[in-house]
């Protein structure tokens, strides 16, 4: 571990005493192979820079100031499938591109788009370099890397992505195309799935939102995976990392093959195996935030020409500690918890890795079988899946004998989903589709939520439009919903309501580009989501935050309008690019909790102040600012900034618990690549997360027992380089989080009451294609 | 081709069906084993005299009705035996948490405050550990005088527990399982 630093550094010398040339020209053109038509608007990313371009309206593209060098170029365009082609640069190079005319009517494609060049406003993707440094954390983890997305976290073990402000029920997530049904309603609820599934992350708004739901108030994650292989034979590849910090050690690999015998049989493989001891703060080690993961997941694909059928199933399992010195008793207990500057040392102090009460044990089990198959140029698809999601939450208990879960809550899921895409005339390309959901939930221990079934139906249009410049995109989607829960009292009282709701949604985005360097893209969403039943029947003591909860069954749909502008610029010689989108969310019916403390609750344990579900109007507005700027060809800048000003509008006051203004500086520095170490590169990563000033005064009732935390800055380092090992390019990389060892505590994590936030956290990482 | 379709949608048909047509499960009764719902302190007074009682009672836990509360009136100058009996009524038949206190006894401990009156309270008995447990203690009475008393039952959640003999009410290495505040007397 010692001597990687000064290799790096070696590696650094030796590459600046060398000169290498720069200013080489990759030009071309690109052309439909059917139609034999220039495509203009075509995209061309070179991967390993960053860099893409469009093509203009000869089909012509060209780049310069390039480096000599290898490098793999993706081409796509709306109308087709991808090309990918491998280049050595060291002259001028002109590429010709015949694009095959594609089955793809509709563009599903997100271009490569890698830290610092981000497609315009409301389609933002973590794959490439920037997901490859996020191997190993969890989903909220590597989402928050986006600029826009920050955590909820319950410690260092649990984080929930959040966009805008929003998370929970207002974010779907999709899991390699299935609407992922968990309890996604607690805070304390992290997202079940494998981040290792993924070759690119994907936050999405705006019309394609409405392929998942009418309820996306906050957006949607896209988690896909890689296409099966396309090409005979076997690929595999292992991925390995070890952090100190918790001394946890991650192992993933994949394996897939496409039957040289049978070429339309291919199959996909993957797992990975998760264990970490207690993490440890700047100043103390706490007690039970171990952790242990175990995931698969199996792909098998049928594909011909006109059919393609494919089957998956995943397994998602996890044990998670819950730091044992966050439990609350009654008020008192948390205000002395606040007051004291540490834990009691009797939670503090140990290495172990092993995971006592409280904590959780989540299984969750997704068999997923997709059909596409063609007629004429028609493109029809049928999604069945089936999830199965198990949550157990062990808390401390008074006898030593219990064995048994405080929550135990079990959720089946069924979903269908047939869409047809209609063939692209006149430059219109569309889907229509409908998705049917039947969903039953059973609970066993301490109520939190009621048992319920639910069943619903949904359809929805989306149509797109691009010529030139422009591309306008507009879709509608209803959906109609039913819940009926029943819950039995210990005296044998039963509570049963049915819910109905209905819910609409539209979008129309509109995309100009101006020019070869100008993007700007306008967007205006309707989002309608039913209330969940926690916010309906929530009845309980949340021991976390000392309270009693309580839901309403009145509560109607939120219905917000979102709109969202953003522009992208990219100057000519593609060293500097610029991002920024300013959106404005108004939800109407807007469900929160307000605290009533004229109506404490008495229990054995003393008071507990009442928090109701309430709706409310409520505004979430915001900018997002990203750039990117190559100082020399080899060394770029790339700032980001995301504010959020979130208001309540009934009560005339801010809205709690909203991430705080953040600045970051990443500079990168990109070695040349040599022949034995390619992809080399350095950076260091400041960013900066303000107090947040923003919160509800106590005039309306007392909702946090606590202060937001002060603002603090964290220092980041990443390097990585691949080395040509035996003929196997081996990845090695290093990065190092909190590299300063600061002592800090976040907003957005529960567990700011009682300790800070880990310190430093040096990971090493080991990628192996085999 | 039309065979595929009817197949698909034969194939979603029955999963629909077989979902929605499927009856609700009966649900099963709950279970919350933490809950307490009910704590009376019985005081037996040394030397004769008729016993007292008093009882905090919430029958359906948190939430719901709201909980009854029996003043403490004892005796001045006198001296009682103090025996306190947990019960979960929401368990049929109930249940006697006051054995799992007592089988944990190094995690638990009672604190019994007094203010406003001239009770003494002490000889808590004690954990498998020496140190205070008290679910039995001893009070003595002084004259006449009214006040509150607060009984409060400290979990100790640390592996091990570490409970102390010193160990404030407030202590920052427990945390409150009970706590009432009986409007007490003392004729």
């Amino acid at each position: 571990m010692k001597f990687i630093v000064p290799i790096f550094f070696f590696i650094a010398f030796a590459n600046i005493t060398v000169a290498q040339p720069c200013t080489l020209k990759l030009y071309g053109h690109v052309v439909d192979i059917d139609t034999k038509q220039n495509l203009i608007s075509a995209n061309i990313s070179i991967k390993e820079l960053n860099k893409q371009i469009t093509t203009d309206d000869k089909g012509d593209f060209v780049f310069d100031r390039l480096c000599a060098g290898d490098y793999t170029i993706i081409i796509s365009h709306v109308n087709c499938d991808d090309v990918e082609k491998k280049i050595t640069l060291t002259n001028n190079f002109h590429l010709d591109v015949l694009m095959p005319h594609s089955r793809k009517l509709l563009n599903e494609v997100v271009v490569d788009a890698q830290k610092g060049i981000q497609n315009t406003g409301f389609k933002k993707e973590l794959s490439g370099r920037a997901l490859e440094e996020t191997k190993g954390l969890s989903l909220a983890e590597a989402l928050s890397r986006i600029n826009g997305v920050t955590m909820l976290q319950t410690g260092s073990t649990i984080a929930k992505p959040v966009i805008h402000g929003l998370h929970g029920n207002r974010i779907l997530t999709i899991n390699n195309g299935v609407r992922q049904e968990g309890q996604q309603w607690g805070n304390e609820h992290a997202p079940e799935i494998d981040p290792f599934i993924a070759s690119k992350l994907v936050v999405i708004k705006g019309v394609d939102e409405l392929r998942y739901g009418s309820d996306a108030i906050g957006g949607v994650i896209l988690v896909e995976p890689k296409a099966l292989r396309d090409k005979p034979g076997y690929a595999a590849e292992v991925n390995t990392a070890y952090f100190t910090n918790n001394r946890q050690y991650v192992v993933s690999g994949v394996f897939e093959n496409q039957l040289k015998k049978q070429p339309a049989f291919r199959y996909r493989l993957q797992g990975t195996y998760k264990k970490g001891a207690n993490a440890t703060t700047p100043n103390y080690r706490l007690n039970n935030t171990g952790s242990e993961e175990k995931n698969f997941s199996i792909t098998a694909g049928w594909k011909k020409e006109k059919f393609n059928t494919e089957l998956f199933y995943s397994q998602f399992a996890t044990k998670v500690g819950i730091f044992i010195g966050s439990h609350i008793g009654n008020l008192t207990d948390l205000q002395i918890a606040i007051a004291a500057p540490k834990p009691d040392d009797v939670f503090l102090g140990q290495t172990t890795s092993k995971i006592q009460r409280p904590y959780q044990d989540v299984v969750h089990h997704l068999l997923k079988s997709k059909t596409t198959f063609y007629k004429a140029e028609n493109k029809f698809s049928v999604l069945l899946a089936g999830q199965f999601n198990h949550r157990r939450e062990f808390d401390l208990v008074r006898s030593r004998s219990n064995k048994s879960p405080q929550l135990d809550l079990s959720i089946y899921t069924l979903s269908q989903d047939i869409t047809w895409e209609h063939p692209r005339k006149n430059n219109f390309s569309g889907v229509v589709g409908v998705a049917f959901m039947q969903q039953n939930n059973s609970y066993s221990g301490r109520y939190f939520i009621p048992n319920y079934f639910s069943y619903s139906f949904g359809s929805y249009a989306i149509e797109k439009w691009s010529k030139q410049k422009w591309e306008l995109q507009a879709g509608l989607r209803y959906d109609n919903k039913t819940i009926n829960t029943t819950r039995l009292k210990f005296n044998g009282d039963t509570l049963n309501y049915d819910f109905h709701f209905s819910t609409f949604a539209s979008s129309f985005n509109a995309l100009y580009k101006a020019g070869n360097n100008w993007k700007l893209n306008t967007n205006i969403s309707l989002a309608s989501r039913a209330p969940h039943v926690n916010e309906l029947l929530s009845d309980g003591i949340h021991h976390g935050t000392a309270t009693y909860e309580k839901g309403d069954i009145n509560l109607q749909p939120e219905q917000a309008i979102n709109v969202n502008a953003g522009i992208n610029f990219q100057n000519t010689h593609q060293t500097f690019n610029f991002d920024i989108n300013i959106y404005s969310n108004n939800i109407r019916n807007f469900i929160y909790q307000q605290p009533r403390p004229d109506m404490p609750v008495l229990t054995i344990a003393g008071a507990f102040p009442l928090i109701e579900y309430k709706q409310t109007n409520a505004v979430l507005s915001g900018v997002d600012v990203a750039a990117s700027y190559k100082i020399t060809p080899r060394f770029e800048w790339n700032p980001k900034l995301s504010v959020l000003y979130a208001w309540n509008k009934s009560t005339n006051d801010w809205l709690i618990w909203m991430p705080a203004n953040r600045v970051s500086n990443e500079l990168v520095y990109n070695f040349t690549d040599k022949k034995t170490f390619a992809n080399s590169y350095l950076s260091v990563d400041v960013t900066n997360v303000m107090m947040q000033k923003r919160m509800p005064s106590e005039a309306n009732g007392k909702q946090d027992y606590k202060l937001p935390p002060a603002g603090y800055t964290l220092v980041s380092l990443n390097a990585s380089s691949t080395v040509n090992l035996l003929k196997t390019p081996v990845t090695f990389s290093i990065s190092v989080r909190n590299a300063l060892n600061t002592v800090y505590r976040d907003y957005l994590n529960n567990m700011r009451y009682f300790t800070d936030e880990m310190g430093r956290n040096i990971n090493v990482r080991l990628k192996v294609p085999l | 081709m039309k065979r595929q379709i009817t197949k698909i949608a034969l194939a979603l048909f029955i999963s629909s069906a077989l979902f929605t047509a499927c009856k609700k499960d009966n649900p099963e009764e709950p279970n919350d084993n933490e809950v307490i719902t009910t704590m009376t302190l019985t005081f037996v007074p040394v030397g004769g005299g008729a016993t007292v009682t008093a009882t905090f009672d919430d029958p359906d836990g948190p939430g719901g009705a709201a909980p009854t509360q029996q003043p403490i009136s004892l005796a001045a100058s006198k001296t009682y035996n103090v025996t306190v009996v947990l019960l979960d009524k929401t368990k049929s038949p109930v249940a006697n948490i006051t054995t799992e206190v007592a089988t944990e006894s190094d995690a638990h401990r009672f604190y019994y405050a007094p203010s406003g009156t001239n009770i003494t309270v002490g000889n808590l008995n004690n954990d498998g550990n020496g140190l205070p447990l008290g679910i039995t203690s001893t009070w003595t009475t002084g004259a006449a005088a009214s006040g509150t008393l607060k009984v409060v039952l400290r979990h100790y959640e640390g592996t091990p527990p570490n409970k102390a003999l010193g160990d404030p009410i407030d202590s920052p290495k427990s945390d409150t399982d009970i706590e009432v505040d009986f409007t007490t007397t003392v004729i």
